[in-house]
């Protein structure tokens, strides 16, 4: 540089490392202008991405069917199906038989499908040129879609809405390493927080040391209060490797998700779950049924009104009929 | 850089980059992707006189910080690229003119495109942004530079030919 471009080329440097400097530093105190300027340039990119997406994902699939070469697509399609199914009924399977081991019937994964969703195709996936994991879809705002609106595949979870248009919307992938969901063990009901890696794999945090995990858990998300950004039951993954070392504070999981990330073409978006879905189970809660039903003894001892009041109430049936009668 | 230039390189730029989001970031390329916008981009830079890498670097960076799946702050891809640019302007002399050896061109520009995501995520490592596992991101770069020199032979013939076509008369 300072043989060939001299003062004036420093000049521009500076101007030019300042001009960014000045950006970021707009971006980071939440400026509207920088904002903005990305919400413009994905109105603009969903329509082109739709058409492309239409005329392109024989391509985009091109290096995955070369790897699935031999295999004849009705074998494929075969094989996928039955596989979704089996899945689905071993997530349902472990979350009533965990739930009735332990008298809670704060869940009915049956309930899931009260869930109301919004279909949506992928259009594009997030840029190489980012580290961030993202998918965008065909639908947004005008289909009732908003931020933080969980979204599912086929086989559960996939991530959740991160920014929308009118028309489209960006959905951060479960896999994306600044994503955390709240799980639940559905043998054990032990519950944790689950992230992404990067990769096809995640990490499970169990937020109770003593709590039960194996391999071969199945994992359901916990919710979130008011459903946002997680509606609670949809199925997540499977605990692949348990460490439970000495040396840990509490125990870690890698867990392998249901869903493909790499294989998305239609996903759904929970614009509304069901209001009698537990939306809090995160904290212990005492079991009251075994305690009023089960164990007469101790019922001298309390009054209903201090039943009612002390005991937190997880089950949702009484809640669930009121709000059915409104 | 002529202002026509400036405009006709940021119209490229974003061309490009809707070409990228839009098409090749559906290909689920072996090893995580491929960026043709940034292996298109060092390119250019590459070509480019002092001046010329410097503003075609801060250009590159503007219009790819557009790209709504990015969790950086906008202005970051520009600060990198316009430091892409320095580079390829301070080292120009000494490594004689580029354009003279394919080979050599290639490699430069892998090796660009690999400085320019280590760089993006040291200063992601730097804000606060959660990027992946060592091992995940490893991946994703590796998977870049391969990419970026195995294609770049493929579209360096035609870029030459296009950029040639939109420079003046003057900065023949």
């Amino acid at each position: 540089m300072a043989r060939g471009g001299g003062n004036r080329s420093r000049l521009l440097l500076v101007i030019l490392l300042v001009t960014a400097l000045f950006f970021i530093t707009l971006d980071l105190r939440g400026v509207n202008l920088t904002k903005g300027s990305r919400s413009i340039s994905q109105t603009i990119l969903s329509p082109v991405q739709r058409t492309v997406s239409d005329i392109f994902s024989p391509v985009g699939r091109f290096f995955g069917d070369i790897k699935n070469f031999g295999k004849t697509n009705a074998e494929l399609q075969n094989e996928l199906a039955t596989n979704k199914l089996l899945k689905a009924e071993i997530a349902t399977n472990a979350d009533i038989k965990g739930q009735l081991t332990q008298l809670k019937g704060v869940l009915d994964l049956a309930g899931r499908g009260n869930f109301k969703v919004v279909a949506a195709r992928v259009i594009a996936r997030g840029s190489a040129s980012s580290f961030s994991q993202t998918i965008t879809i065909d639908s947004g705002s005008s289909s009732g879609i908003r931020s933080n609106m969980t979204v599912i595949s086929q086989n559960g979870l996939i991530g959740v809405v991160k920014t929308t248009t009118s028309s489209s919307a960006i959905v951060l992938l479960m896999s994306d390493p600044s994503f955390r969901v709240g799980v639940r063990i559905a043998r054990s009901q032990s519950v944790g927080v689950l992230s992404g890696l990067g990769s096809n794999n995640y990490s499970l945090v169990l937020l109770d040391p003593s709590g039960s995990i194996k391999i071969g858990d199945t994992l359901l998300t916990n919710g979130s209060a008011g459903n946002k950004p997680f509606v609670p039951g949809v199925p997540v993954g499977v605990v692949t490797s348990v460490d439970d070392s000495t040396g840990t504070l509490t125990q870690t999981a890698t867990v392998n998700s249901y869903a493909n990330l790499n294989d998305l073409g239609v996903v759904s978006v929970i614009v509304s779950a069901p209001t009698t879905a537990p939306t809090t189970p995160i904290l212990p809660t005492p079991n009251p049924v075994v305690t009023v039903y089960v164990t007469p003894a101790p019922i001298p001892l309390l009054s209903p009104g201090a039943t009612a009041s002390a005991i937190p109430t997880p089950t949702s049936t009484p809640s669930s009929v009121a709000t059915k009668k409104k | 850089m002529s202002p026509t230039r400036i405009f006709t390189t940021l119209g490229f730029f974003f061309a490009l980059f809707v070409i990228q989001e839009s098409a090749v970031s559906l290909i689920h390329f072996p090893l995580s992707g491929f960026s043709l916008y940034l292996a298109i981009a060092i390119s250019l830079i590459a070509f480019e006189d002092h001046n010329g890498a410097l503003v075609t670097g801060f250009l590159a960076g503007i219009v790819l910080d557009l790209s709504p799946t990015s969790n950086a702050p906008f202005g970051q891809w520009a600060l990198i690229l316009t430091g892409i640019g320095f580079l390829f302007a301070v080292n120009r002399d000494s490594i004689a003119d580029l354009t003279s050896s394919p080979i050599t061109f290639v490699l430069f520009v892998a090796g660009g495109v690999a400085i320019a995501l280590v760089t993006y995520l040291a200063f992601g490592a730097l804000l606060g942004e959660q990027n992946g596992s060592l091992g995940h991101d490893g991946k994703v770069l590796l998977g870049n530079t391969i990419w970026t020199l195995v294609f770049t032979p493929m579209f360096l013939p035609a870029l030459e030919r296009v950029r040639e076509y939109s420079l003046t008369a003057r900065e023949r």
